[in-house]
């Protein structure tokens, strides 16, 4: 009795020690996320100001805002969902709703899923071959937003996927028993259930597209425009693109350091907004459905 | 959902139908394309120009030398900015696509040699920087200095400002393996300010508190030039190299505006404020 | 009628469905198309300018030199023949620049006329002597010996050790630092990254309760959303320095420095599929050991972590994917010298940063554009086994459970 009193003593005490090596390991991770937000927001929160966001660059990119590069990312990400949303709800409704398990869907699988782990330079790479060169777009948004489309393809194919996957085949028996044909159940009855998760998984790559820098340097991105563009043959400037050449370039560092800081500051706060959407509604469409 | 994906649609087909009327504006369009070394400056000219003059736009874009010279060939650009010479196969290219080109001189870009604030040294011969950059010495005393490792940092390989310093001050040998390369001279300033036994080398015109400058010697020490933008003008700082505008000879009416504004008085002033050396 | 126009309906959405399905593996089948065919261009090509050639004197008994060989005689550190089978001869190196030295302004002629007779004239009157020029300076009776130079091949290509692609007159294309760098960097970022990663989906998946874990959740999550670039610079002014104190090092650009930041970005990977593979334990198994007296810590591991091996296996090498491919947060932190690395604590050069950094430079269908398309196929290959391994492993996972 004594014995296994001190066994599961010892035991407790593993345990303890353990689970707050875990806890403590895991709030040093959300420490490490705070430290770098209070570095960029202690130095970056000097030259946020409603005209940094709403002019152009002045003096030599060290002073003004940065509008043009906020609005091509915009326009970027805009232009790159155009293309990944589409095709990867539709590949996902074939992979989830059309296709029979076998080795054709395996194939598709594997073939996504290695799409998802190429590297966002090899993107840029491929971009600036077939689109830049081969097809003849030149630097510009046509082939920036095709690149980045890309990069985003597997991940809305996933998320998709995942929602599709949620929904109960008792809705599609129903659906198809009641004599509806098969697109019809998937259009009518399956993708309004999964829609709110489709969406949350497109909030989450416009956060990964609005980021990336390696894909767009040598396809679309560009250093100083007078003005907006004008047409899909255009460049554009691109904010992460825009942060990495004033923090390299540029004769005056001190000046433009700060620019730097503010402009990694919207960057993030364009990604944070679009994380917290994505999990606000998920969270809202989680509970509407529970009601139903 | 279908009427949704339309209104999604719609912006795209504006797009579309705005990229073809982009010929018949009646403003000046002018693209500069290439060397991020001469970007500030060019960025600095074209801002100027166009509030001189409201019918001109100018824009400017980065990417490396050979990129814009990749540009000038293929046309989708008008002016490429470079910081070192056409290379024989670019040029061999040009000559093939029966194209001539125009190299226009606009500024040097003067080339300070810098270390670490705490340094004790303050001078070097270009022997000695071509012995440290060459991994023939690796102590700051074999040099004057105090027991201390040399951490060279050097720019990109691919960089002309790489080539340059390696033609002129290293008598064209290659750099030693294990020198630091930065992806652009800001890097170089933030990482030789913040290390004790740095040296770099970087444009004239980042001057900050946080490096050193030092003085060079070309005639084995026997007189030892400060950098500065008088002693690069009158050529006395010897390691100073030229940056272009080049562009089609056929083209040259649409570029007059920039050039000429580059090489006017005016434009030569922004030369300085931006932190190169002027011409005269 | 209408029914046979609903079938060709249906039957045309089906259609445009599965072609969108394609269009992942089409993707992939593209990028092998367009960067192998730029890529394996270099095997194609000498290291030389295509005009330019290498010459020696006629009775040098030398007739082949490996681009290292090259490269060290132009830096004056090979200084005699004999140390690369030749003649106990001094060599000497002749450049067109300084042909002014040898031969008057009436020597050389109007517009150096009589350019070619002069290099032809030095290379003839010295033994020693190994010339460098522009092919169309060769004179009509050249009296010199051309020093053939062979096309990049694939095994020196992947086995050099010294990367100079704009070395001349021999470019030195040696990949092997740039692989070992890259793939020393992301070994280190998962060594950062996995314990920490495995504790936090424990914490997430079998202790936090749901609260908490609702709020840490979506925070670690934001580590994925923030630009490399951010990563980049918060490691060059932040972790660098650090570095350099910590271990009191000449120079804090390092590996390590890399595998920090690296390490910070692939947590969300690995927590996020680990988590997920945890809570994919039955919880029958669970509780069954909980009553036969397991405290909640043996449970887990004991029971949660082996069962969840696989999934957590597949996060780390997920991890280690995401940490291959990442470009700009890496140019910034670990020095880019493109050395072979043998500690944590030496600057190193990734293959992408590499690539990032050089492509704009180079000049387009040259020789070096077309080794950085090669380094891309290297990194895509290495991602693409990658892949395969996580598909391994999840395959035997979904295998034994049935």
């Amino acid at each position: 009795m004594d014995k296994d009193l001190k066994i599961s003593r010892k035991k407790k005490i593993n345990q303890a020690i353990a689970f707050s090596l875990f806890t403590f390991l895991s709030y040093f991770i959300v420490a490490i996320l705070f430290v770098i937000l209070a570095f960029l927001i202690y130095k970056g929160i000097g030259v946020l100001s409603w005209g940094f966001i709403s002019e152009m660059p002045t003096d030599g990119m060290t002073s003004g805002g940065i509008y043009p590069a906020i609005i091509g990312t915009l326009i970027l990400v805009f232009g790159s969902m155009l293309f990944a949303f589409p095709v990867g709800v539709m590949a996902a409704i074939y992979m989830n709703e059309y296709v029979k398990d076998g080795w054709i869907k395996r194939f598709i699988k594997l073939m996504t899923n290695n799409l998802a782990g190429v590297p966002s330079i090899v993107f840029g790479l491929f971009g600036m071959a077939l689109f830049v060169n081969k097809l003849e777009f030149g630097d510009s948004i046509l082939a920036g937003s095709l690149t980045l489309g890309l990069l985003a393809l597997p991940v809305v194919i996933r998320t998709t996927e995942e929602a599709l996957k949620a929904v109960d085949d008792t809705f599609r028996q129903a659906s198809l028993g009641l004599g509806a044909s098969k697109w019809q159940t998937t259009s009518k009855v399956v993708l309004p259930i999964a829609f709110p998760n489709i969406i949350t998984g497109l909030i989450l790559s416009i956060g990964r597209v609005s980021g990336e820098t390696a894909p767009i340097l040598f396809t679309v991105a560009a250093y100083f425009l007078p003005k907006l563009p004008s047409g899909i043959f255009d460049q554009v400037m691109a904010l992460p693109y825009h942060l990495y050449v004033i923090s390299t370039s540029g004769t005056n560092i001190e000046k433009s350091r700060e620019m730097a800081y503010g402009t990694a500051l919207i960057l993030i706060i364009i990604v944070l907004i679009s994380n917290l959407a994505a999990s606000r509604l998920r969270k809202y469409f989680g509970k509407k459905v529970k009601m139903n | 959902m279908k009427k949704q994906l339309l209104v999604l649609m719609l912006p795209a087909f504006a797009m579309l139908s705005c990229g073809g009327s982009k010929e018949k504006t009646e403003k000046q369009a002018i693209t500069i394309k290439g060397s991020d070394t001469v970007l500030p400056l060019a960025q600095m000219e074209a801002e100027k120009l166009m509030k001189q003059d409201s019918s001109i736009t100018v824009s400017v874009i980065g990417g490396g030398t050979g990129v814009g010279i990749t540009a000038l060939l293929e046309g989708s650009t008008d002016i490429a900015m470079a910081s070192r010479d056409l290379k024989t196969e670019e040029a061999l290219k040009f000559s093939e696509a029966k194209k001539e080109i125009e190299k226009v001189l606009i500024a040097y870009d003067a080339l300070s040699v810098i270390v670490h604030p705490g340094n004790k040294v303050s001078q070097l011969t270009r022997e000695q920087i071509e012995k440290i950059y060459t991994g023939e010495i690796k102590n700051w005393k074999e040099v004057g200095g105090e027991d201390l490792k040399i951490v060279a940092y050097s720019r990109e390989s691919s960089s002309g400002t790489y080539e340059y310093f390696k033609e002129e001050v290293l008598d064209d040998k290659n750099y030693a393996t294990d020198v630091l390369s930065m992806p652009a001279t800001g890097a170089i300033v933030q990482s030789v300010g913040q290390t004790k036994g740095a040296i770099g080398y970087v444009g004239l015109a980042y001057q900050t508190k946080s490096v050193k400058q030092l003085a060079v010697s070309y005639d084995e020490g026997k007189t030892f030039i400060a950098p500065s933008v008088a002693a690069a003008k009158d050529k006395t700082y010897p390691i100073s190299r030229p940056l272009f505008f080049m562009y089609e000879k056929v083209n040259s009416e649409k570029v007059k505006s920039i050039i000429d504004y580059t090489l006017s008085e005016e434009g030569q002033k922004i030369v300085l404020e931006v932190g190169y050396v002027p011409l005269k | 009628m209408k029914t046979n126009y609903k079938k060709f309906q249906e039957k045309f959405i089906e259609g445009l469905l599965m072609l969108s399905g394609t269009v992942t593996s089409l993707t992939v089948l593209l990028i092998v198309v367009f960067l192998f065919s730029e890529g394996l261009g270099v095997f194609n090509k000498k290291p030389i300018d295509d005009d330019f050639n290498l010459t020696i004197h006629a009775e040098n008994r030398i007739s082949k030199l490996s681009p290292s060989q090259v490269k060290n005689i132009f830096d004056q550190k090979i200084k005699n023949w004999k140390e690369v089978g030749g003649k106990d001869e001094k060599i000497i190196l002749f450049k067109i620049d300084d042909i002014s030295d040898f031969y008057t302004d009436d020597q050389l002629g109007k517009d150096f006329k009589n350019l070619s007779w002069c290099i032809n004239d030095y290379i003839v009157k010295h033994r020693g002597v190994i010339a460098f020029f522009s092919k169309k300076y060769i004179s009509k009776n050249f009296k010199g010996k051309i020093l053939d130079v062979d096309k990049i091949k694939v095994s020196e290509f992947l086995s050099g050790d010294e990367w100079f692609p704009t070395a001349r007159p021999v470019a030195q294309m040696g990949v092997k630092p740039l692989i070992l760098g890259t793939l020393w960097v992301s070994l280190g970022a998962i060594l950062i990254a996995l314990p920490l990663g495995l504790a936090a989906a424990i914490y997430l998946s079998e202790i936090a309760n749901s609260r908490i874990r609702n709020i840490l959740k979506p925070l670690i999550e934001l580590l994925a959303g923030i630009p490399s670039v951010v990563y980049g610079f918060f490691g060059l002014v932040i972790i660098v320095p650090l570095i350099q104190q910590l271990f009191n090092l000449p120079v804090g650009e390092t590996a390590l420095a890399g595998s920090v930041v690296l390490g910070i970005m692939a947590l969300p990977t690995i927590i996020t599929i680990s988590e997920d593979a945890m809570r994919n334990t039955p919880r029958a198994m669970k509780e069954a050991s909980l009553a036969l007296g397991a405290s909640k810590w043996q449970t887990i591991y004991k029971v949660v972590i082996p069962h969840s091996a696989s999934g957590i296996t597949a996060g780390a090498i997920l991890g280690i994917g995401r940490a291959i491919g990442e470009t700009m947060a890496v140019l910034m932190v670990t020095g880019n010298a493109a050395i072979i690395p043998t500690t944590l604590l030496e600057p190193v050069r990734t293959i992408p940063a590499t690539i990032a950094a050089e492509l704009g430079e180079a000049p387009n269908g040259g020789v070096h554009y077309q080794a950085l398309f090669a380094l891309g196929c290297i990194l895509f290959i290495i991602t693409l086994v990658i892949n395969l391994l996580v598909e391994f492993v999840t395959k035997r996972k979904t295998l034994s459970k049935h």
